[in-house]
């Protein structure tokens, strides 16, 4: 409801209630970039484009309530045409092994090792599922979207988004499978 | 309830989207079923393990607007107003920007003195002050116009081909009269200095003659002393 008032604010003339809106969107807009590319300096990139193209955009809005799941359509559509543009798919994965996400967890060295050589293998099986399938994951197990959202923003149906994540999950059980990770390797939790 | 069926029911079971009884049911079958429940469990030990994949979160705000000026002010109060003024519906705004048109249409009319016209089938738009109009001419006229055109200019070329000839035969017994005169003065010259070359020949050979008797004179008188 608070994006909804935020929205018919800024339609109103209200450039505050942008602000408001990209403070409470880009940290989620930012992690599902993020997730999709596995690379900072994309996600900030595709944040900072979702958000001009939703400032550009908004008038289209029919319903100022459903902010949230066009922001992800926008955002969706803007990874798709960076990964058409670029061919990202290689290259972010080869990027992912060299370098892990930085964190501040692990006790010591050999954990800290360990734990990043782990993280970069979760990064690289997401990037090696098909781009459709990786969507679906990402949106559900991570932005925790209701199935209806999700087949909102990619318009499909619920049955074919349940099917992607479905065929997803079994894609990623197989890869950890082939690399001898299960949930253990991420027991020093 | 089949395999296929079973797996059908897999997202739904995991994400709390089934209802008690089939949840059961589920359950149940699954029971006694061994690679079913690898599989179930497996796709869920992988859901566990994505949890751990952490994430980095932009450090400040990517994307700030500037403050409203007193444009943007200015802007909305008159986009306020024409959004009162503006009809709702399809109709009334195209209604609307007919009118619009015509309005805009008479004040340019007005201002530039546009002319419209149409007569017999021909439409005709001018700007400005009319010129008065000009009755034209018939067929015959005009070809009576041409015909005294053309004699008229037949006329002109004739007297103007007999001038230039008389005047070219003027200058040409100009040009032999000067010439005449030429050859007249160029003979005169001539003869006058043969004149005086046959003079001067003459008087040469006068003193030539005077200067040989002297010598022969001389040559004589010498001889004679020397008897």
């Amino acid at each position: 409801m608070e994006d909804a008032r935020l929205v018919q604010d800024f339609i109103g003339g209200n450039h505050q209630a942008f602000n408001k809106l990209v403070n409470n969107w880009q940290t989620r807009i930012h992690h599902f970039a993020y997730r999709y590319f596995a690379n900072d300096d994309d996600a900030a990139e595709i944040t900072q484009k979702t958000f001009i193209k939703a400032y550009q955009k908004i008038g289209s809005l029919d319903d100022a309530s459903k902010f949230g799941s066009w922001l992800y359509r926008i955002a969706n559509n803007l990874c798709l045409d960076e990964l058409k543009r670029a061919g990202r798919k290689k290259s972010t994965s080869l990027e992912a092994l060299k370098s892990a996400p930085k964190s501040d967890l692990a006790p010591d060295a050999d954990q800290k090792v360990i734990r990043n050589e782990a993280m970069v293998l979760l990064h690289r099986a997401l990037l090696q599922l098909p781009t459709e399938q990786r969507i679906v994951v990402i949106m559900k197990e991570y932005e925790g979207l209701t199935f209806r959202e999700i087949a909102e923003i990619l318009d499909e149906s619920e049955n074919t988004i349940k099917s992607r994540l479905y065929y997803g999950l079994r894609g990623l059980k197989n890869t950890f499978d082939s690399w001898n990770i299960n949930k253990e390797t991420f027991s020093y939790d | 309830m089949t395999k296929e069926e079973a797996r059908e029911l897999f997202i739904d079971y995991m994400y709390g989207g089934l209802d008690i009884d089939t949840q059961q049911k589920l359950e149940a079958f699954i029971e006694n079923h061994a690679d079913l429940k690898t599989e179930l469990k497996g796709m869920m030990d992988t859901r566990e393990m994505l949890q751990h994949l952490p994430v980095e979160s932009p450090k400040e705000q990517l994307v700030i607007m500037e403050p409203n000026s007193t444009y943007s002010s200015f802007r909305k109060w008159l986009e306020g107003i024409l959004d009162y003024i503006s009809p709702r519906s399809a109709f009334g705004r195209f209604g609307v920007a007919v009118a619009s048109f015509a309005l805009l249409f008479v004040i340019t009319a007005s201002i530039t003195d546009m002319n419209i016209k149409l007569d017999g089938g021909e439409f005709s738009l001018s700007f400005g002050e009319q010129a008065p109009e000009q009755a034209g001419f018939s067929a015959a006229q005009v070809e009576l116009l041409i015909t005294q055109i053309q004699q008229e200019n037949e006329l002109l070329f004739t007297q103007l081909l007999e001038a230039a000839q008389e005047q070219q035969e003027e200058q040409f017994e100009l040009t032999l009269a000067s010439f005449a005169e030429y050859l007249d003065e160029q003979r005169s010259t001539d003869l006058e200095f043969i004149d005086y070359s046959l003079n001067s020949l003459e008087e040469n050979t006068y003193y030539s003659f005077l200067e040989r008797d002297q010598i022969l004179e001389e040559i004589i008188e010498t001889v004679s002393y020397d008897r």
